[in-house]
Order: structure tokens, then C-alpha cells, then sequence
């Protein structure tokens, strides 16, 4: 790695193990952050994503874990480098009550937390006013008390205090949560916009799979392990034909129809994923030309195909896929353990 | 199609098959009920236990209130007739020694506990009612008995006795038990020595209230102030730490833990600077009495509301939710009420309520507060330093506590 690239790297994770008693909850996690990048961390509730972003915000104490991990170039390990790591991060929690005081308004609120970093009151108000008018919070309401706001407001307002003392790292946990599916865009496209316009590195942990669009760098955890840590375009093309997928409707789906199609002689890379109770996704290789065989080889055993599409995989196939093909390797591994200690016995 | 096991038709068919899915409805609802309670193990302690801790502790006191409790006093004796000598109570009379009768009636009365005599005769002790005033002052007699100059004369050659009394007055409601207990010792003394059942009680009233102010009025202010104080300030903190959600948030910055309940410790304690100089401002255009110094007056309130200050700030930190510091606010309330002294004098309790009734912040703060209003005492001693000393204590564990807590976001 070169001298630049050291500059650049604002958090170093290398063999992260977060343990609580006898319960290990973060299995040997590494991987760094650019400064600049937005990167997201993706994974169902209990992989283990909000105790990493605990560990690298200092709320999890050095009893807990081990490892090399560096937060702008400073081990939140020692409780002398917190102060310093807190002074260059901000933070972004999913609920907006544990982040601002409701009773009162937006700018006084952002005094509020100006004044833990020791800001003063005019150039608080004077970054607020314009982190406000990049999240379109309309000047009406900043002075108006904040419980009077709606969901989304707060959840701007909840982001710009977590810029304001222009850290060099935010840290948004679940920034979707709670917002309805129409402005969860409206969110990501915010924080895209901010990051482009403030080049703050963000570090997002969610199980929103629509928040792979703005990042630029995604990370899927599960059970504590980091199965995958690369961009979006390297992570779909690394699917079997570049990701592209055919999507059938069949009559009657079951497991005992999923399974003929796994049974395609053409090709031993064939992925399936089912989607609702009539759709099946089929990923395969050479998918130009197996696609016309794997249907005359559907028909042929008798599933009735309503409809047929394609496209390209979107992250959130990827993420089901990789997720389903661990779970299966773990299966596997379990019965092998089980036949091996049957033979023990 | 198979008959479902849960009927759909739940209002329909007969009164009793839609009593009985109500009652089915009723009954998982009681049962959710019970587990969301479960949840909060400390509150519901709380409220099993603290009924019956309250009914338990009143059955204790009022047990104890059937007790007799003597009232403290010393007696002055300017009986010319008499010469008692204080080392060895050798008496040297002229006349009958009436004054040595009586003081034998006072030892045989229950009602009267004598823990000092000066003999003022013959300028024996000329400061002896200087003295005895002195220790009245400080609370360790409730009244003066003085013997006039004439009385083994008058004894003698039959006339009525004559007995002066001084009552502290600053506890008004007190003043009758005080004249009762007198009356018994001059009833034994009578039936005794075979005198004449007429006598003359003549009472002065010490540190009593002058005319010119509001007796009622004055005398409420000597309980409401120090209750009143010490309870705003108590309640008024016990949620600051509790539901304030986004200390979470605000411990993700460079503030600390300590920073955080320090400029609670400060705020609060400048509302409490403003709370009692409007309180005394008022209590004073409406004719507060105050025999003592204003200046002490307004510090000894101020250290009893900043007792309240950090009991609040202490139950606002050892407190999960905000309901659990409620039921713990009420529960130290009630206790801090109940051991006052208020209701049941605190020397006619059991000594283990004695003892903690004198742990508690109003069972030093209120003494104090009558004292500067009636006594004219200063605000310095030993309930000043216990309040100084108990609030310490709670403020080093509220800090203890709060370092040790985890807040997550």
C-alpha cells in the first residue's frame, strides 16, 4: 500500500472479534474505509453490523474486542483517543428522538450539539442554514418547534446535526427506518447529494437493500461474518453471466418445481431464487444461450411458464443469493460434522 | 371443510358461546398484561411492596406515638428560703423547703423529665436563667419551671404557691402538653405535702411569635417552608436524567457522562437559588417572622432544597424508566413525610426509625429553619453539616451510577 493510500484510509478494520461473556458476536472482520467513499454495511437484524459501527464510535469498551481497528487514524481502543475519535465523527441514529430534543427547534437543537464540539453559536448557525438548504428543510419550520415537523423533516434536520461540526466520517444507522417508501429515496438521494457536495465519507449500516443505489462500496454481513466487502457493479458481475437473470411465472410453484429447474443438464451454475409464490429468478452461465434450452427443458417437465422476463440482477438479488448460498454451505458443513462424528462414535 | 378449532363467529350464536369468547379475549389479554409488567421487575417490586411498607410503618409508629414522652425541662429556684448546695444537694431551710418537695414531685411525675436545676437564690448562680434560655435555644429543654423568691413562705404560712412557667413556644402545638406536665408535678407536690389545692401558674412564653405578626400564618410557615422547598426541588429533578432520551446521542460527542450531570447539578441548582429567594420574598411581604438573620434563613433553605436537588438527581440516575423513578420518588417521599417528625414526634419512635428518620434530609432540614424563624439561631451546626454531608453522599453515587450505565443509540 502506498504512503497516499495510508492518507486516504480514514477507518482500518483488520481481524475484528467483538466477544460479550462467552457469546462471540464479530468473527475476524476486516476491511477500510476511503476517505470520501460512501459505504454501506448490509445484513438482517443480528449479523452484527451495529455492533461494528459501536466498536469504531467507541461505545463498546476494549474488554470486548480485539483486533487493529483505526477511526481517523486513532484506536477507539484507548479511552485517551475517544474524545479526539468523537470530535471527528458524527452520528446518525434511526430513531430521530434519541438524536434531538423535540421541545425545541431545529437551530436550537443545533446549538445544542455545536456546543459539545465547542463550535461557536454563529458558525454553528451559520453551517446549520446551509446543511438546511442542501436538505430543502424548509426555513419556515427552523424556528418552529421540532416536534411539529414531519418524519422526514426530522430525519433531515437528525442528519444535518450529525454534519455539523464537519466531521470527517457520519455514521448513519438504518437512515431508512421508519420513513415511508416513497421518501426513502428522497433520503439516499440527500446523503448521495451530500456526500458529493461536502466530500464527508459516510458509513451506513442497513438492512435497506435500496441504499446499495448511493453507496459506493457494499458490505454483507451475517452471523457476525463479513462474507463480501466490493462495489456494487463488482459484486453483481461476479454472478454467474455477468448477472443477468431470467424471471418466470409458473403455474403452481413448489420446491418440487424449483428443484427440476436446479436439475438443468446444460449447466452445473445454475442459481434460483424464488420471489413471492409464482416467480423464480434463474441465474446460469453462457445465459444467452442456455436460456432457450432451459425453457424447452421446463416444458418438457411439465411447468406451465405464464410469463417470462429478463434483466440484470439488482444488489438486492445478489444479497439474497449470497446469504442463501452460506446458509447452504453451512448445511452442508453441519451434516458433514454430523456424519463424521456418527462415524466417531 | 373441517370445522376450525377457533370459531370465527364470535358474535354470533348464543349469549353464553359470546360470554365465553370474551372471556377467552379477556383472559390472553390479562395474560399480555402480565408479561409487558414482567418486563419492569423493579417497578412492580415497587408497587407490591410499598403499601404495605407504608401501612407497616404507620402501625409502628402509632404504636410507638401511645408512649409517654417526658418533657425536658430545668428549673430555677430564686426561693430565698432555700440553700442547696450542688455538690452534695445538701439543703439548708428556714422554712419548710418547699422548693426540694416540689423538685421530688417532678422526678415522680411521667410527664416531666428535669435535666437541670440551678439554685439562682442568694446570687448563687446569678446567669442560671441565662443558662437555662441558652439550652431552651439549642433544643435541649422544652421549658423553664422558675420558683419565685417567696415560695416555701407562702407554702408556709398558707398561701398559694406561686410557679412560673416558660414554654418554648416556637412549637406552638406543643405549648398545652407542656402546661399539662407541669400541672401533674404541682398536682403530686399538692396531694404530697398535704397543701392547699389553690396555686398560681403564671406562664411566659419563650421565643413566641410577637402580637403584631400572624400567629397561624407564622406558625404554618415553620412547617411549609422547609417541606416546601425541599419537595419542589425534589420533584422537580427526578426526571431530568431519566427522560432524556438523547443523552445517548450527546455521549457520541466529546461530552462526558459527568459533563452531562454536572450542568444539570448546575442548572438546577440556580433554579433552586431563584426558587427560594422568591419563596422567602413572598413568605416575607405576607409577615414571615423571622427572629434570626434573613441571610441564614435563605442559606438553610437553600441547603435543604439542594438536599431535595440531589435525592431527585440520585433517583433520576439509579432509575431505567421514567415510571420506576416515579414509584421511587413517591417511595422516598412518603418515608422523608412520614419520619419528619410530623406526625409522630421522632424521639417517641422505635430507635431503629429513629435512626433512619434521622438520616433523611427534612428530619435536619426543618429544626433548622424553625430555629433561625423562632430562635433566632444561626444556620451553622450539626443538621446544617448532616444536610451538606448526606447530599455529597448522593451526588458522588449519582456520579458512581451514571459513569457505570450504559446508554446505547
Amino acid at each position: 500500500m502506498s504512503t497516499t493510500d495510508v492518507k486516504e484510509v480514514v477507518v482500518k478494520v483488520e481481524n475484528l472479534e467483538v466477544s460479550f461473556g462467552e457469546k462471540k458476536i464479530i468473527h475476524n472482520v476486516s476491511f477500510n474505509v476511503k476517505r470520501g467513499e460512501i459505504i454501506g454495511f448490509f445484513g438482517i437484524s443480528g449479523a452484527g453490523k451495529t455492533t461494528i459501527i459501536r466498536v469504531l464510535t467507541c461505545q463498546i469498551s476494549q474488554q470486548n474486542w480485539t483486533g487493529n481497528v483505526h477511526v481517523t487514524n486513532l484506536n477507539p481502543g484507548s479511552k485517551k483517543n475517544h474524545s479526539k475519535i468523537l470530535s471527528n465523527i458524527g452520528y446518525v441514529p434511526q430513531l430521530e428522538e434519541l438524536n434531538l430534543y423535540y421541545d425545541i427547534t431545529p437551530l436550537k437543537n443545533v446549538e445544542v450539539f455545536a456546543s459539545c464540539y465547542a463550535m461557536k453559536k454563529k458558525e454553528a448557525i451559520s453551517i446549520a442554514k446551509e446543511l438546511f438548504s442542501i436538505l430543502d428543510i424548509p426555513e419556515d419550520t427552523w424556528n418552529k418547534p421540532l416536534k411539529k415537523m414531519s418524519g422526514g423533516e426530522k430525519k433531515r434536520v437528525s442528519m444535518a446535526i450529525g454534519l455539523i461540526h464537519k466531521p470527517d466520517i457520519l455514521f448513519l444507522d438504518e437512515p431508512t427506518t421508519g420513513v415511508d417508501a416513497a421518501k426513502r429515496y428522497d433520503v439516499l438521494s440527500y446523503l448521495k447529494k451530500l456526500n458529493r457536495r461536502l466530500g464527508t465519507t459516510m458509513f451506513l449500516i442497513t438492512h435497506d437493500m435500496e441504499a446499495a443505489l448511493i453507496v459506493d462500496r457494499a458490505a454483507i454481513l451475517r452471523d457476525g461474518k463479513l462474507l463480501e466487502f466490493d462495489s456494487n457493479i463488482n459484486l453483481i458481475t461476479s454472478l454467474p453471466s455477468n448477472g443477468h437473470v431470467a424471471r418466470f411465472s409458473i403455474e403452481n410453484l413448489n420446491e418440487d418445481k424449483i428443484n427440476i429447474v436446479k436439475r438443468f443438464p446444460d449447466t452445473t451454475n445454475i442459481k434460483t431464487i424464488r420471489v413471492g409464490n409464482e416467480a423464480l429468478e434463474v441465474l446460469m452461465d453462457d445465459f444467452e444461450k442456455n436460456l432457450s434450452k432451459l425453457i424447452r427443458f421446463m416444458m418438457e417437465n411439465g411447468l406451465k411458464i405464464n410469463a417470462m422476463s429478463r434483466d440484470v440482477a439488482a444488489f438486492r438479488r445478489y444479497f439474497q443469493l449470497r446469504i442463501q448460498e452460506e446458509e447452504e454451505n453451512e448445511r452442508l458443513l453441519r451434516i458433514q460434522q454430523e456424519s463424521i462424528e456418527g462415524v466417531e462414535i | 371443510m373441517a370445522k376450525s378449532k377457533t370459531n370465527n363467529n364470535w358474535n354470533s350464536g348464543t349469549f353464553f358461546n359470546r360470554l365465553k369468547y370474551s372471556l377467552w379475549r379477556i383472559v390472553r389479554q390479562v395474560k399480555k398484561e402480565f408479561q409487558l409488567l414482567k418486563i419492569d421487575k423493579m417497578n412492580l417490586v415497587i408497587a407490591l411492596l410499598m403499601p404495605p411498607g407504608i401501612i407497616m410503618l404507620f402501625a409502628f409508629m402509632s404504636t410507638s406515638a401511645s408512649v409517654t414522652i417526658p418533657v425536658k425541662v430545668s428549673i430555677v429556684s430564686y426561693d430565698s428560703n432555700t440553700f442547696v448546695n450542688q455538690n452534695n444537694y445538701s439543703i439548708t431551710t428556714k422554712w419548710d423547703n418547699y422548693t426540694e418537695k416540689y423538685l421530688d414531685a417532678v422526678e415522680e411525675s411521667e410527664l416531666l423529665e428535669l435535666i437541670e436545676f440551678y439554685d439562682a437564690s442568694e446570687a448563687e448562680d446569678e446567669y442560671a436563667m441565662e443558662t437555662a434560655r441558652n439550652e431552651m435555644r439549642d433544643g435541649n429543654i422544652e421549658c423553664i419551671i422558675v420558683i419565685p423568691v417567696e415560695f416555701s413562705e407562702l407554702l408556709s404560712t398558707g398561701y398559694p404557691g406561686i410557679i412560673e412557667l416558660i414554654p418554648d413556644a416556637s412549637d406552638a402545638v406543643s405549648i398545652q402538653d407542656k402546661l399539662n406536665a407541669v400541672q401533674d408535678s404541682i398536682k403530686i407536690f399538692v396531694e404530697e405535702n398535704d397543701l392547699d389545692p389553690e396555686y398560681i401558674l403564671m406562664q411566659h412564653e419563650e421565643f413566641s411569635i410577637p402580637s403584631k405578626y400572624n400567629f397561624r400564618y407564622n406558625y404554618n410557615m415553620t412547617i411549609l417552608l422547609p417541606f416546601m422547598t425541599f419537595g419542589i426541588s425534589f420533584v422537580l429533578t427526578i426526571l431530568v436524567v431519566v427522560q432524556e432520551k438523547p443523552i445517548a446521542r450527546l455521549l457520541l460527542t466529546p461530552v462526558q457522562k459527568t459533563e452531562i450531570l454536572i450542568s444539570k447539578y448546575i442548572v438546577y441548582s440556580i433554579v433552586l437559588a431563584l426558587q427560594v429567594f422568591l419563596v422567602l420574598s413572598v413568605a416575607i411581604a405576607n409577615g414571615l417572622y423571622i427572629a434570626g438573620n434573613v441571610i441564614d434563613l435563605y442559606l438553610s433553605l437553600y441547603m435543604l432544597g439542594f438536599a431535595g436537588v440531589s435525592l431527585g438527581m440520585f433517583i433520576s440516575t439509579v432509575s431505567n424508566t421514567k415510571t420506576e423513578a416515579n414509584q421511587l420518588y413517591f417511595a422516598f417521599f412518603i418515608l422523608i413525610i412520614l419520619l419528619s417528625g410530623m406526625f409522630v414526634p421522632i424521639d417517641a419512635m422505635p430507635d431503629y426509625l429513629q435512626n433512619i428518620a434521622y438520616m433523611l434530609p427534612l428530619s435536619h432540614g426543618a429544626p433548622i429553619i424553625k430555629g433561625i424563624l423562632s430562635k433566632g439561631k444561626s444556620f451553622i451546626g450539626f443538621d446544617f453539616f448532616w444536610l451538606l454531608g448526606i447530599s455529597t453522599v448522593l451526588i458522588i453515587i449519582s456520579f458512581l451510577v451514571m459513569n457505570r450505565k450504559r446508554y446505547e443509540v
